[in-house]
């Protein structure tokens, strides 16, 4: 092996040279790689629909502020006497049995149930007993022209007092020249505990909803294996015993933190970590 | 090649200050995004741990209630133990995640009684057993029954019911694996837990739900469908109960959305509080138990009874030769007469051993005091006894019927409550205002046209005299 002079060591031998330009390029593509997901993780491009702003999924602010949401509702629904579903598929397996039904819309903020009053409860067991008995009440807020992902919950306590109202909206539009599917998410908490109801302001900056997440997926990516929204699943239904009996009502929130279908070739699609199987009776 | 040697010489500091600074930019970033990822793992986790704890609180919620079911549900048969050694032999048939434990902390408090009448001491007009309270919807002074969930207060508003109190249990949830709450957000993180769980227990008397279609799991059959019913079945008000099979093969009003196909069908627990009110009960109420204990309380001295050496009580068997003299019976050959007007004592009771006897009900115009007719027919299949109802009744009662035929005479209008037994058959016309009960898989209303009206009134009479029912609520938490 020929000895190397000193003068060689002053600088780089080619081999030297290539191993360093074999490091620098890993760097450098690690710097990319690792720029560019950060970026995507955390620039969050936002983009505003009807006056609000939804953030480009996977949003990890907006993922902070689901799990808020979550805890929130699943503590509600807990602490609830009847769940109420309204929208979704399969409302009525009968008279309703493809949806998707009418949810309320975002302006619904009443407090109490209206058909409380005289109401026999063995009559309210399920959400499609409970959209018929509230019908003046509901009747002006129910929307048209549903998006099979878009639904209201009431956690409701006794037979009037709703605890939460809690939405889910899904927006179809083109934004930038890219078409895009927005997901809107609000819980309103009402508190009762002072006996009289009290919508729970926002504990980031008060307000209401207590708690919201807004993001979007172009509209290519918003694939799942199940797809968010309500599925409502019976025991039976009896007109002549008024045994409109509903079972759990499978419910799926947009996921802020799910890169639902960015890889079109995977073997599995997403699958939101949000999911509920609601019973209407508690 | 030479002059570009020694460019790479020159600047060898240079470049390896600028790797430097690469690898150092690239490490951190990469640090960062193992820390977001890492952070929304561990609150992912901290949620899930979150749901997951709520499921095992309401678990325990469900052991407390099924072990208080187990020693004092209104049912033929109950267990003997302690609610501690029922809670505890629940406890250890439940699994729970590697290292995590749940133990029974502190004393189990003992059940309170829900005896009903005759064996309880409920005074005739009063709504509730004395000591105990009517729950208010709302109530901030007495039990609630807001919050308890509408599988149970559906049951609880239609009528007047007692409240029994509330027990409380704690339970430890150890997790030896991530035990220290505090130091960190994720998984794992506050695993101690303290779970409080407090059950609510309600007695809820059998004729507060108008129409009962019952079925018998132990001694008899359950429906596997709801019985057909004549037109105008269900009057005014009139609530409902029964309790059929989930399987649309039994039940064509079912679907299968939810039906898992089980060589047993397994209802689900939403129907817990509707089996225990209408499936159990019944049973208890057809027990040889519960039926002498009304021949025994029909048996205490009745005001219209002859001086000794003559029989004493309530009590009319065709049978016998020597029956009491009593006030608002009636007797010729085999027919007696109950004059409804009549009676004074809180419970008569007919016998029927031979399956001969022949009872005629004549209805009260006037209101009066509540009281219980039993007609027990003990002939085995010998013969049904004859009872028919005559004129309308304005005055409560409470009409138990076994193996009877039973008809009513110029449409009558009654007030009461009219329990049937699985050998009964009905014919004629009726309109009733309270309660009626009768055996699903051998419904009567095939001959029977009957209309049943809700009526508060009703209801709040005959509440003291009822068998009642022990329905429990369970809410835990953490």
């Amino acid at each position: 092996m020929k000895p190397v002079s000193p003068s060689h060591r002053q600088g780089f031998s080619t081999v030297e040279g290539i191993v360093g330009l074999v490091l620098f390029t890993i760097m450098m593509a690690a710097l990319t790689y690792g720029g560019a997901s950060l970026f995507r993780f955390q620039a969050d491009p936002e983009v505003t629909f009807n006056g609000r702003t939804y953030t480009q999924a996977p949003s990890f602010n907006d993922f902070r502020q689901a799990i808020d949401l979550h805890a929130a509702f699943a503590q509600a629904v807990d602490q609830s006497d009847n769940v109420i579903v309204l929208g979704g598929q399969r409302s009525h397996p009968v008279l309703d049995p493809n949806g998707p039904s009418s949810a309320l819309s975002e302006t619904f903020a009443d407090t109490s149930l209206a058909a409380a009053v005289g109401s026999d409860p063995f009559q309210s067991a399920s959400s499609w007993d409970q959209r018929q008995l509230n019908s003046s009440q509901f009747g002006p807020y129910l929307t048209s022209g549903a998006d099979p992902a878009d639904f209201t919950i009431l956690t409701v306590q006794g037979l009037s007092r709703i605890t939460s109202i809690t939405q889910q909206r899904r927006h179809t539009t083109k934004l930038n020249s890219q078409n895009v599917v927005l997901y809107e998410v609000t819980h309103q908490t009402i508190d009762w505990s002072g006996g009289s109801p009290v919508l729970t302001p926002s504990p980031v900056g008060g307000g209401t909803p207590t708690y919201s997440y807004r993001f979007y997926y172009l509209a290519s990516e918003d694939s799942w294996a199940q797809p968010p929204g309500a599925t409502h699943y019976w025991f039976r239904s009896d007109t002549t015993w008024d045994r409109d009996q509903e079972g759990p009502t499978r419910v799926i929130f947009a996921d802020p933190y799910v890169l639902a279908g960015q890889d079109p070739q995977a073997q599995i699609t997403s699958v939101s970590r949000f999911a509920y199987f609601l019973a209407q009776q508690r | 090649m030479k002059p570009r040697s020694q460019s790479i010489r020159g600047e060898r500091g240079m470049a390896s200050v600028a790797v430097l600074i690469f690898s150092v930019v690239a490490v951190v970033i990469l640090i960062a995004n193992f820390n977001l990822n890492y952070a929304v793992n561990t609150s992912a986790d901290a949620f899930d741990t979150y749901n997951s704890e709520l499921v095992e609180k309401n678990g325990l919620a469900q052991v407390v209630k099924e072990s208080i079911l187990a020693i004092g549900e209104t049912a033929a048969t109950n267990s003997g133990n302690s609610l501690q050694t029922e809670i505890q032999n629940r406890l250890g048939g439940m699994s729970f995640p590697a290292g995590v434990s749940v133990t029974l902390a502190g004393p189990v408090p003992a059940i309170p009684a829900n005896p009903s009448f005759p064996s309880g001491t409920f005074p005739i007009g009063s709504r509730a057993p004395a000591g105990v309270a009517q729950p208010a919807y709302f109530s901030t002074t007495q039990t609630a029954v807001a919050g308890l969930g509408n599988l149970i207060t559906s049951l609880l508003v239609q009528g007047p019911v007692a409240s029994l109190g509330a027990l409380n249990v704690t339970f430890n949830r150890v997790n030896a694996v991530s035990p220290v709450s505090g130091e960190r957000e994720g998984a794992g993180a506050g695993d101690n837990q303290n779970y409080a769980v407090t059950a609510n227990l309600f007695s809820v008397p059998l004729t507060n739900i108008d129409v009962v279609a019952y079925g018998l799991p132990a001694s008899g059959t359950i429906p596997a469908a709801a019985p057909a019913v004549p037109p105008g079945f269900f009057g005014s008000g009139a609530s409902s109960l029964v309790v059929t099979s989930n399987n649309p093969a039994n039940d064509p009003t079912a679907y299968p959305d939810l039906y898992a196909a089980t060589s047993n069908e397994t209802l689900p627990y939403q129907y817990r509080n509707a089996v225990s009110f209408s499936w159990n009960a019944y049973e208890y109420l057809w027990s040889a138990g519960y039926q002498n204990s009304l021949l025994a309380a029909a048996a205490q001295p009745d005001p219209g009874n002859q001086p000794f050496p003559a029989p004493v009580g309530a009590v009319y068997d065709f049978s016998s030769a020597n029956n009491p003299t009593i006030d608002g019976v009636t007797p010729s050959g085999n027919t007696v007469t109950i004059n409804c007007a009549a009676v004074q004592s809180p419970v008569v009771a007919i016998v029927d051993a031979e399956g001969v006897g022949t009872v005629n009900i004549v209805g009260s115009a006037a209101a009066g005091t509540p009281f219980v007719l039993l007609v027990r027919n003990t002939a085995g299949g010998l013969g049904r006894t004859q009872v028919m109802f005559t004129g309308n009744n304005n005055r409560p009662a409470i009409f138990y019927l076994e193996d009877s035929s039973v008809g009513f005479t110029g449409g009558p209008q009654i007030q009461g409550a009219l329990f049937l037994d699985p050998a009964c058959q009905a014919a004629g016309n009726v309109t009733w205002f309270g309660h009626f009960s009768f055996y699903a898989p051998s419904s009567p209303l095939g001959t029977l046209g009957i209309s049943v009206n809700d009526s508060p009134s009703v209801k709040a009479a005959l509440a003291p005299l009822a068998p009642r029912v022990l329905l429990v609520s369970t809410t835990a938490s953490r």
